[in-house]
């Protein structure tokens, strides 16, 4: 359904993507991870027709992106940016209005977009009086008024609380039930893991790794991973590198890759004569995927980032020379 | 689809683009009520006072005084805070709640952006005008020249404002409370050079020389030209080149400043 290829952007002399593939399928749940800065935000503003690209290109059901499909896309964007006095109801017909649907078109798009987002009963509420999950669920009900057919959600459930972020996961499920594409950056992993069909991982633009989650899960060499308290950290270390289990810090917490399952008694055993405070079995997460990624980069992205370096390094001495 | 049934359609797109946008901001301002009520006050109040400072029974009627303040009280000051003021408001409210962008996400055109602001302020400018008319009228105020060539000066003044507005809004207003700031420190000497509040007869020779490069001089001599002294459209047509100018220019410029500001906008 969207297709980027090579796409490039720079801000001056900073390249922001580089050479940026991915594609997304009809229907499909595609998360875009990356820590502030990696790229997520410019994509969208490029998909959304804010930026301009300085090279690639962008095709939407096999056609080139431009001004005829843009209405095929929708955004809702990480902040409410709603219109506070005016209602439910107008915010709604507004926004129906700048997409040129008829009067006829609205009276049915307007109280179906915001039955579908839960807020039929809001319809004459103006839009300051809604508390923020509301407000965001209103803005994904002008996002869908001109019936898109790619919704991209940037960090959908930021500042929301648990309640309404399960809410707004629920939503996102019902949309794409009924056949909507979405296209989700977010910060929180673990909505991520439960949302997304596909997963891309951007890291200072280019994309490190892409696919389901049990396709990233074969990038690591564990079957289960264990997190251990303890005083005597260095034997802990000492010991699982003699019995082959790598070691990483996620946080504070120290873990193992196990791999193969092993029953509890076995994984104490392995420690045994070092005093541990507690031990946790959790299996393999996104988490733990999306550090490991960003850890070690695939083999041509180290190779591509030394290319940067060195050529960075060369210009740096040019200009020192000249 | 043929070219031209695009075109057609996109302009029909355009046009209820900037009908919508009139009616949002028509709309928000009803509900916040606070600015069309002081839009209601504030020339009313300075018609009223004009026409009492001007009124003397001895020199003049109360009923010329009045009509002699419509002039200045309209073009000079009501327009002024209105259509500059509001339409300043109105970019920098948009900019600071970042609602802007989601205008842009729509694939909204500038200029359909430009003529929904303009169409609300002209709105609101024209509402201004039947009340201070109304109010002169009710104190015996007589106006003469034509009807047609009167409402022109005022949808000209409305323009430049508007295009002065979005200049403004665009590059020196960032937040709201630059609005009252910029216009004071620009908006009030202008005023005061132009003859809104003191009378030009009261001005020195200098400063009447410096007055006619004031845009806002020329909005209230054309005006007063034709509807106070009733002179013909050749006599005062000096002052209405002027405002077909400057008509033109500021909106381009404010169109300009517009497209700039949305340029940095975008990569925000």
């Amino acid at each position: 359904m969207l297709q980027i290829r090579n796409l490039c952007k720079s801000y001056g002399p900073n390249p922001v993507l580089q050479n940026l593939n991915l594609s997304i399928a009809a229907g499909e749940i595609y998360g875009l991870l990356g820590s502030n800065g990696a790229g997520k935000t410019t994509t969208i503003n490029i998909l959304c027709h804010l930026l301009q690209t300085d090279s690639g290109s962008i095709t939407l059901y096999d056609q080139p992106h431009s001004e005829a499909t843009q209405s095929l896309i929708a955004l809702v964007p990480q902040e409410n940016l709603l219109y506070g006095s005016l209602t439910c109801e107008e915010n709604l017909s507004f926004f129906a209005r700048l997409y040129g649907l008829s009067k006829r078109q609205r009276q049915e798009r307007i109280p179906a977009c915001l039955k579908a987002v839960g807020l039929a009963n809001r319809l004459k509420s103006p839009a300051e009086t809604l508390s923020g999950g509301m407000q965001r669920r209103l803005s994904m009900a002008i996002a869908l008024v001109h019936h898109p057919k790619l919704l991209i959600l940037d960090e959908p459930t930021a500042g929301l609380d648990i309640d309404a972020r399960t809410a707004m996961w629920r939503l996102i499920r019902q949309l794409q039930a009924q056949g909507m594409t979405i296209l989700l950056t977010t910060h929180l992993l673990d909505e991520a893991e439960r949302l997304c069909d596909r997963l891309g991982i951007l890291k200072h633009g280019r994309l490190l790794a892409e696919g389901s989650l049990p396709q990233l899960r074969q990038r690591i060499a564990a079957q289960e991973i264990i997190v251990i308290k303890t005083a005597e950290e260095e034997s802990a270390i000492a010991r699982a590198q003699t019995l082959g289990f790598p070691h990483r810090r996620y946080g504070e917490d120290l873990a193992f890759w196990l791999p193969e399952v092993m029953e509890l008694k076995d994984i104490i055993g392995c420690f045994a004569g070092i005093l541990l405070t507690s031990i946790a079995r959790e299996p393999v997460r996104l988490e733990h995927i999306y550090h490991e990624i960003l850890r070690n980069p695939p083999v041509a992205e180290r190779q591509a980032d030394h290319l940067c370096t060195n050529s960075s390094t060369l210009s740096q001495l040019g200009r020192g020379l000249g | 689809m043929s070219s031209l049934a695009q075109s057609k359609k996109r302009l029909l797109r355009d046009w209820q683009g900037a009908i919508a946008i009139a009616q949002r901001i028509l709309l928000e301002l009803w509900r916040r009520q606070v600015s069309l009520v002081c839009w209601m006050i504030f020339p009313a109040s300075i018609l009223m006072v004009n026409g009492l400072i001007l009124a003397k029974p001895s020199e003049v009627s109360t009923a010329a005084a009045f009509s002699q303040s419509v002039p200045p009280c309209l073009v000079g000051t009501a327009l002024f805070f209105s259509c500059l003021g509001g339409s300043i408001a109105t970019l920098v409210a948009e900019r600071e709640q970042r609602t802007l962008k989601r205008l842009l996400v729509s694939s909204l055109r500038g200029t359909t952006y430009f003529l929904g602001v303009f169409l609300a302020y002209a709105l609101i400018g024209l509402g201004q005008t039947l009340l201070i008319y109304a109010l002169a009228a009710a104190a015996g105020a007589e106006f003469q020249g034509s009807m047609g060539i009167c409402l022109l000066i005022i949808v000209l003044s409305i323009m430049v404002y508007v295009g002065t507005g979005f200049c403004i809004g665009a590059t020196l207003a960032r937040r709201t409370e630059d609005v009252n700031a910029l216009v004071a420190a620009l908006g009030v000497p202008l005023l005061l050079l132009s003859g809104a509040l003191v009378p030009i007869e009261f001005f020195p020779d200098t400063l009447r020389q410096i007055a006619r490069f004031n845009p806002i001089y020329h909005m209230i001599e054309a005006l007063f030209e034709i509807s106070v002294q009733g002179e013909s459209f050749a006599e005062m047509a000096s002052h209405l080149w002027v405002l077909v100018i400057l008509a033109g220019v500021m909106p381009a410029a404010g169109w300009l400043a517009y497209r700039q500001m949305l340029i940095s906008e975008r990569s925000r």
